[in-house]
C-alpha cells in the first residue's frame, strides 16, 4: 500500500514539477526506465512469492540504472552506445517478462 | 579454495548466475550459487534477482528484522518507488515532448516544398512566355528559309515539337514471381534499362526522327539508366508500362519487329513474360525535350556591323541551342 502510494506520490512530483532533463542525460533516460522497469517487476514478483526485501530492491534498482547507465556510458565513448544499449535492453527485457509472466502465474494462476 | 564449485554467498549481480543442481523456475533456491554453464538458459530460467532468495533465506535463519532498520527498510523502498515514478513521468513527458518538435520541422518542410514548387510553375510559365516571345521576334526578324532551317534543327535535336507518323513500341513487365521459401524477389521479369537502350537505339537505326519514352524526349545527350528498381530517363524516372513512340519512315515498324531488336523481345516475352509490342503509328505528338542546356556557343559569323537587319539575312546564322 505505502509503496503503490509512493509511486503514486513520484509521478505527482514529476507532473507538478515538470523537469528539465539535462541534454547529457537524455540518452540514459530510455536505459533508466527499463532498469527501473525490471527492479519493479522482480520486487512485485518477489513480494508475491513472499521473499521480498526492503534493502534487495533499493539496491537491485540502484546498482541495475548505474550498472545500464555504465554501460550505454561506456558504449557511447567506444562508439558502440547503440549496441550495448540494446544488449541492455536484451537482458533486462527478458528478465522483464520471466518476472511478468510469474507475476501473472501467481495472479491468474495460469 | 580447492573446491571447484565455489558456493557464491552473496552477490547483486546474480544474472548468469544458475542454482546448484536443476533450475527453479520460480527462483526459490537454496543461498549457495554457481556460475551455470549457460548464461543464456539462466536468464531465461530464472529471471528474478536470487538476492530475494538470499534474503529469504537469511530472514529464515536470523528471524525477521524488528525495529529502526526494518523502519529504515520501507522508507527506503519508498524513496525508490518515488524515485522511480517520478523517473516515468520525466521519460514519458521527455518522449511526449520531442513529438512536437519533430512534426514542426516536417509541416516546415511540407510548406517549403509548397513555395518552392508554385514558384518552379510561375517560372516555368514565365519561360514558356518568354520562349514564345522570342520564337516569335525570331520569325520577324530572319527570312523564311532560315526560319525553315531553325526549324528543321530544333526537330532533328529534340528542342522542338514534332508531329507525324511512325511507330509506337510498348514493353511491359512481366509478372514479379516470388520465391515463396526465401520471399526473395526475381527481377527477372522486369524490363531493364539495356532493354530501353536497345529499343532506342534499334529505332534511330531503322531511321526514326524523333523518340519519346513515356513522353521524354530523347536527344543526342540523353542516358537511359537504372537506379534501384526505376529507369531514368535523363533525370527522371518512368515506369512499366514503357510506351516508345517515334517519327520515322512508314515500315519503322514492321523493320523494327524485324531487327534484332524485336526479335530479342520476342525471346523475352516468350521466356520470362514481358510482353511486347510494335505497331505503326498514325500522328503522332513529341513533345520538346524538357532540359536540354546550351553548352557551348559561337557566333557563326563575326558580329556585323549594327543595323544591319536588312531583307536578306545571312543564311547561316543560327543559335547554339535554345
Amino acid at each position: 500500500m505505502i509503496a503503490v502510494l509512493a509511486l503514486l506520490a513520484g509521478v505527482l512530483l514529476g507532473i507538478v514539477f515538470e523537469p528539465a532533463v539535462p541534454p547529457e542525460l537524455v540518452p540514459y533516460l530510455p536505459i533508466a526506465v527499463v532498469a527501473a522497469l525490471d527492479a519493479v517487476f522482480g520486487g512485485v514478483r518477489a513480494k508475491l512469492d513472499g521473499i521480498f526485501d526492503d534493502k534487495q530492491f533499493v539496491v537491485s534498482f540502484i546498482s541495475n540504472v548505474l550498472v545500464s547507465a555504465l554501460i550505454v556510458y561506456v558504449g557511447d565513448q567506444l562508439g558502440v552506445g547503440g549496441q550495448l544499449s540494446t544488449g541492455v535492453v536484451v537482458v533486462l527485457g527478458v528478465r522483464i517478462f520471466g518476472n511478468v509472466a510469474a507475476i501473472r502465474r501467481h495472479l491468474f494462476r495460469a | 579454495m580447492t573446491d571447484p564449485v565455489r558456493p557464491v554467498v552473496d552477490g547483486l549481480a546474480a544474472v548468469g548466475m544458475a542454482p546448484e543442481g536443476p533450475p527453479d523456475p520460480d527462483g526459490k533456491t537454496s543461498g549457495k550459487r554457481t556460475y551455470g554453464p549457460d548464461f543464456l538458459t539462466a536468464l531465461f530460467q530464472n529471471p528474478l534477482d536470487p538476492g530475494y532468495a538470499d534474503a529469504a533465506a537469511r530472514r529464515a535463519a536470523e528471524g525477521p528484522r524488528t525495529g529502526p532498520g526494518r523502519q529504515i527498510a520501507s522508507a527506503s523502498t519508498a524513496v525508490t518507488l518515488l524515485v522511480i515514478g517520478f523517473l516515468l513521468v520525466v521519460a514519458y513527458q521527455k518522449t511526449v515532448a520531442e513529438e512536437p518538435a519533430r512534426t514542426r520541422a516536417r509541416d516546415t518542410l511540407i510548406t517549403q516544398i509548397q513555395n518552392r514548387r508554385a514558384e518552379t510553375e510561375r517560372l516555368q510559365a514565365r519561360a514558356d512566355g518568354l520562349s514564345g516571345e522570342v520564337a516569335a521576334l525570331r520569325e520577324s526578324e530572319l527570312g523564311g528559309a532560315a526560319v525553315a532551317q531553325l526549324r528543321d534543327l530544333e526537330a532533328i535535336t529534340g528542342v522542338a515539337r514534332v508531329r507525324g507518323s511512325g511507330a509506337r513500341v510498348t514493353l511491359v513487365d512481366g509478372p514479379a514471381s516470388v520465391n515463396a521459401v526465401t520471399g526473395e524477389r526475381r527481377t527477372e521479369a522486369q524490363v531493364k534499362d539495356t532493354d530501353l537502350q536497345l529499343a532506342a537505339n534499334a529505332l534511330w537505326q531503322a531511321g526514326a526522327e524523333a523518340v519519346t519514352i513515356n513522353g521524354q524526349r530523347l536527344t543526342a545527350t540523353s542516358r537511359i539508366r537504372q537506379a534501384g528498381e526505376a529507369i531514368l530517363v535523363d533525370i527522371r524516372p518512368v515506369a512499366s508500362p514503357y510506351q516508345i513512340d517515334a517519327i520515322g519512315p512508314g515500315d519503322l515498324a514492321e523493320d523494327f519487329r524485324e531487327g534484332y531488336a524485336g526479335q530479342f523481345f520476342d525471346l523475352l516475352s516468350s521466356r520470362f513474360g514481358i510482353s511486347f509490342e510494335a505497331a505503326k503509328a498514325k500522328d503522332l505528338t513529341l513533345e520538346a525535350a524538357t532540359d536540354l542546356k546550351l553548352r557551348s556557343a559561337e557566333p557563326s559569323v563575326a558580329p556585323t556591323v549594327a543595323g544591319s537587319g536588312g531583307p536578306g539575312p545571312d543564311p547561316s546564322v543560327t543559335e547554339g541551342g535554345r
